[in-house]
């Protein structure tokens, strides 16, 4: 767990140079939303949806320190009827542009915010007492339009909420603590607001918690998840492609029973019969036994199925893979559906998966 | 033991509380994993070469009065056996009214080389589980001082 060399950006001085060691920091993604915070804080809470969600990191048990990050996609209609659904489809079809919408009001939301805190704060019968730094613009590009603030009440907290023209989101992140924490408040946020990300400038949506990283193309959406203690499920759907990523704990109790395709057969989505088997060398110098080949016509049309009847992206290909790391313990695999031309897809998900 | 990391934690802890006294939501994590299991003295076990462990639980520690009359009238057996998986064994061991909850996390975490959350929750879900049988209890300081519950 100590080592970390792999995953050090190879250019960068050595003084500088970024390091993912999870000994050192916890990198958490979800939903395009990225930051990178002290060892040992974890995901606790989040939302499945895109467009507008929310995450929820805690501190070890020691503190009552929490990081939470809301966000909206500023393009989306506050109704969703079906004239709205529709005019948009109409609008990409003859290529109109959309709209031009006012620009987003930020110190409008973050009042709105901070009632919200107030309110929570009137319940404890304790008065809010909040501050907030005048509108700036951030980044050397100037498409981050941003509003410090802090406030204390049933708690502590600091915070910021920008809208960035890229993605077109408004976040609204914070620490919260209690009234003692002040400084910790403030360390954390200063180390949160270095990192904090809301889009991807490579295409590729990180999805990191408990330990897990992987990069994902940013068209594919969560589909499903299971995160359980000693079991980490995601599933990722793009029209009727499908990546699937795995990891279990625990691989020394585990592999006393089985092997490591063993285990992989019993798990995976589709019968690794009838698939080409081969043994190959990861970056990191794990051995991945890996399996690929066609899907057959029932496995196609299961991918429509699963994917609500949408012919977009039928997959044709299956490519999947497992591997033990035993420096985290851990067994990894990758499921991947693809379409025929998608081929690079297999190496771009597996050079960003990250496993000690 | 496989249990949703999204579990508040204070909720998992929180319901052995009512044996402390103290009043949630007003004891943060903090103070629950100050807590020091220990084990039942009425409990025997045996670690396996498997890495397992048999807990030999009398019969009649959950029961009531007329149950264990009645279990001893029709004779049964006075003992029954609870296996307990590797990472249940070593936590098990850990259970001696020294070791915080706290600092058996961070020991099966380091372990078994778990993420801090998921040895978190699995392992006060687990100790939960042992408290509701019976086959631990909780010290709040140190062993010497402390009354059993
Ligand atoms: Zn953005
Ligand atoms: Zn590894």
């Amino acid at each position: 767990m100590n080592q970390s060399t792999e995953l050090q950006a190879g250019d960068v001085g050595e003084e500088e140079m970024p390091s993912l060691d999870t000994a050192l920091q916890t990198v958490v993604g979800w939903q395009g939303v990225r930051c990178v915070l002290p060892p040992d804080w974890n995901v606790a809470g989040f939302s499945m949806e895109r467009e507008s969600g929310y995450l929820r990191i805690d501190a070890p048990s020691d503190s009552s320190l929490t990081v939470q990050i809301r966000w909206t996609d500023a393009g989306a209609p506050d109704v969703k009827t079906p004239y709205h659904v529709l005019a948009k489809r109409v609008r990409k079809l003859l290529r109109r542009p959309e709209p031009k919408q006012a620009q987003i009001d930020l110190k409008a939301n973050l009042d709105k915010f901070l009632k919200e805190i107030a309110k929570q704060s009137k319940k404890s019968k304790e008065k809010l007492d909040a501050h907030s730094k005048p509108e700036r613009v951030e980044r050397e590009d100037g498409k981050r339009r941003s509003i410090n603030f802090s406030w204390s009440g049933a708690g502590k907290g600091q915070g910021k909420i920008w809208h960035c023209q890229v993605c077109n989101r408004v976040l609204v992140a914070q620490v919260v603590g209690m009234g003692k924490d002040q400084n910790a408040i403030a360390a954390i946020a200063s180390r949160l607001f270095q990192s904090l990300e809301d889009h991807t400038e490579d295409g590729f949506d990180l999805w990191a918690l408990y330990d897990l990283q992987v990069g994902i193309p940013d068209g594919f959406r969560l589909e499903s998840q299971k995160l359980l203690s000693g079991y980490l499920h995601l599933a990722f759907q793009r029209g009727a492609e499908r990546i699937v990523v795995d990891r279990w704990g625990l691989a020394n109790i585990t592999l006393k029973k089985f092997t490591v395709a063993e285990w992989f057969a019993n798990h995976a989505q589709v019968n690794l019969r009838s698939l080409q088997k081969r043994e190959e060398t990861l970056a990191n110098g794990h051995n991945i036994t890996r399996f690929s080949g066609k899907l057959s016509v029932l496995s196609r049309l299961v991918a429509i199925r699963q994917a609500r009847f949408s012919l977009r992206g039928v997959p044709t290909r299956f490519e999947g893979g497992v591997w033990h790391c035993p420096e985290s313990n851990k067994i990894y695999s990758v499921q991947i559906w693809r379409q025929t031309r998608a081929e690079k897809i297999w190496e771009e998900v597996l050079s960003r998966c990250v496993c000690h | 033991m496989r249990v949703p990391l999204k579990w508040k934690l204070y909720t998992a802890v929180g319901r052995y509380l009512p044996f402390l006294k103290i009043k949630p939501p007003e004891v943060d994590r903090k103070a629950a994993m100050t807590l020091r299991p220990g084990r039942n003295s009425l409990l025997t076990w045996e670690a396996q070469e498997s890495g397992k462990t048999l807990l030999k639980v009398p019969v009649n520690l959950q029961s009531g009065r007329v149950k264990k009359r009645l279990a001893q009238w029709m004779k049964v057996p006075n003992e029954r056996t609870v296996e307990l998986d590797e990472v249940g064994a070593y936590v098990w061991e850990l259970c001696d009214g020294k070791h915080t909850v706290e600092q058996i996390v961070q020991l099966t975490a380091g372990a078994y080389k778990m993420n801090r959350r998921e040895a978190e929750v699995s392992v006060t879900m687990f100790l939960q589980m042992l408290h509701e049988r019976n086959f631990i209890g909780f010290y709040k300081r140190t062993a010497k001082k402390a009354r059993k519950g």
